[in-house]
């Protein structure tokens, strides 16, 4: 594949990461009622599952190009898991901001080695 | 003092509505600057719902897309009775008000006896003695021993009819800064030679509230009012309730709480947070946020306008949830406007409030 090929295909695929973050986003946010942000939780894990997923599958690395940084790099997020954090601890919700580092890198680890092992299975490692 | 009729026209809108191709916060402002509007200020909230409960705030990302404004105009009736009509008709969503209010340029003595809104404009590089002046109008009313006071940075807005819009890299000097304060008569009686003193050419209104709490303390309960007056024209009502960014009721702030309690009652018509950048209530100093600290101690201001049978609901919800602290006052607000789509509910008409 074209290095030119390659470069397109980051910018296209990773519009759609950039998109799928903003539905998923919002149709988790629709349905809290709490302040915790649910909705970048959810995306980071569940990116964090794919993106060992996709290690685990062994693609070809312009295919992981593609796939892991472009789709899963614009698809989570951290800067937006800083600024929501930053926010409750101005409003001085230091549990869930605490709650939210804490189980978003335990929950992160564990989802992207559960990816790995499950990308290896599929290609029969 | 003269005896001139003014109003007060507010729209409560999303900062992302457009009306045509353009901003309706700047297409009001271009028509507000057109007429010369003695006093209008462009406010920009942090949450709020309207009238199809969608909540937007700045908590998440997501939801801070199409934050609240609040937009305010003060100037003789006739004037504002026109520019009301055509804010309507601009406003596809929305609630659009109109108040009574009293512009003083020269701070004579107050006809009124009873508790007061007050809302003194200064420029934001404006300064006395030194100091910014809304910090220097803050102490003034401090001392003066006013149940709250906060101040709101104003993005856009016409000061004395001259048209004031906040600029990227620009000192921006007079911007409107609004300082809302809340006090009995006497203490605002005390207080308008003052201010005469430090500003040279006052622009201050003056508008009459019910103080109903004070340090999460309840003095009266807003007088119960009947839903049309005698000529039929709906009365409504409007809620203010001053906290501080980081007061928590139950471990959610008091503001957040508020507005996800009035969401869920199904026909109300909405709730818009302002979030300040000076101000004290509960007897502290006036304050506002320090470099090294996490909490923000800044006022923020929760506005609610309905019906006085949503309003009698409200006061219920928000009295319990500021047992410890917050302001809370209540306003008679003689028209009222929410807009969705093409169904338009209320009018500009101005409703008569029963004596007392």
């Amino acid at each position: 594949m074209s290095t030119a090929l390659i470069w397109i295909g980051v910018a296209i695929i990773g519009g759609f990461g950039a998109l799928a973050r903003f539905v998923i986003d919002r149709a988790v946010t629709k349905r809290k009622s709490s302040s915790f942000p649910l909705g970048t939780f959810v995306i980071n894990i569940s990116g964090a599952w794919l993106l060992g997923f996709l290690g685990g599958l062994a693609l070809r690395p312009d295919i992981a190009l593609v796939a892991g940084t472009a789709f899963v790099g614009a698809y989570t997020t951290f800067s937006t898991w800083m600024l929501e954090t930053h926010r409750l601890g101005e409003e001085r919700q230091l549990s869930f901001a605490i709650a939210n580092i804490a189980v978003s890198v335990l929950l992160g680890l564990s989802a992207a080695a559960l990816g790995l092992w499950m990308g290896g299975r599929c290609v029969g490692h | 003092m003269s005896d001139t009729d003014y109003l007060k026209l507010t729209t409560y809108v999303g900062e992302r509505q457009r009306s045509g191709d353009r901003l309706l916060a700047e297409e009001l402002l271009d028509l507000y600057g057109a007429q010369n509007v003695a006093t209008s200020v462009v406010l920009r909230g942090i949450a709020g719902f309207g009238p199809r409960h969608q909540l937007r705030t700045d908590q998440t990302l997501s939801q801070s897309e199409d934050l609240p404004v609040a937009i305010a105009a003060v100037d003789t009736a006739d004037k504002i009775a026109g520019l009301a009509g055509r804010t309507v008709e601009l406003t596809s969503r929305g609630l659009i008000t109109l108040e009574r209010a009293q512009l003083l340029t020269d701070l004579p003595a107050l006809r009124s006896t009873q508790s007061t809104k007050l809302s003194v404009y200064v420029g934001r590089q404006h300064r006395i003695d030194g100091r910014p002046a809304h910090i220097a109008v803050s102490e003034v009313l401090h001392r003066n021993d006013f149940a709250c006071s906060a101040v709101f940075l104003g993005v856009d807005g016409t000061v004395r009819g001259r048209r004031e819009r906040a600029r990227f890299l620009s000192r921006n000097t007079d911007v409107p800064v609004v300082i809302i304060a809340v006090g009995d008569s006497a203490q605002a009686t005390a207080v308008l030679p003052e201010l005469h003193r430090l500003l040279p050419d006052p622009l201050v209104t003056v508008e009459r509230a019910e103080l109903c709490k004070r340090g999460g303390r309840l003095l009266a309960r807003p007088s119960s009012l009947p839903t049309h007056d005698a000529h039929g024209t709906p009365l409504w009502q409007k809620l203010m309730i001053h906290t501080t960014e980081d007061t928590l009721h139950n471990g959610e702030p008091v503001h957040r709480e508020i507005v996800r309690r009035l969401r869920q009652i199904p026909n109300t018509r909405g709730a818009t947070v302002l979030r300040g950048i000076w101000g004290f209530h509960n007897g502290r100093i006036p304050h506002g946020d320090n470099l090294f600290q996490l909490g923000r101690q800044v006022p923020v201001m929760t506005l609610v306008v309905d019906s006085p049978s949503n309003i009698a609901t409200a006061f219920d919800l928000v009295d319990e949830i500021t047992t410890g602290h917050g302001v809370v006052t209540c306003e008679r607000v003689p028209a009222l406007v929410s807009a969705d789509g093409g169904s338009r509910d209320g009018s500009t008409t101005l409703g008569l409030f029963p004596p007392g």
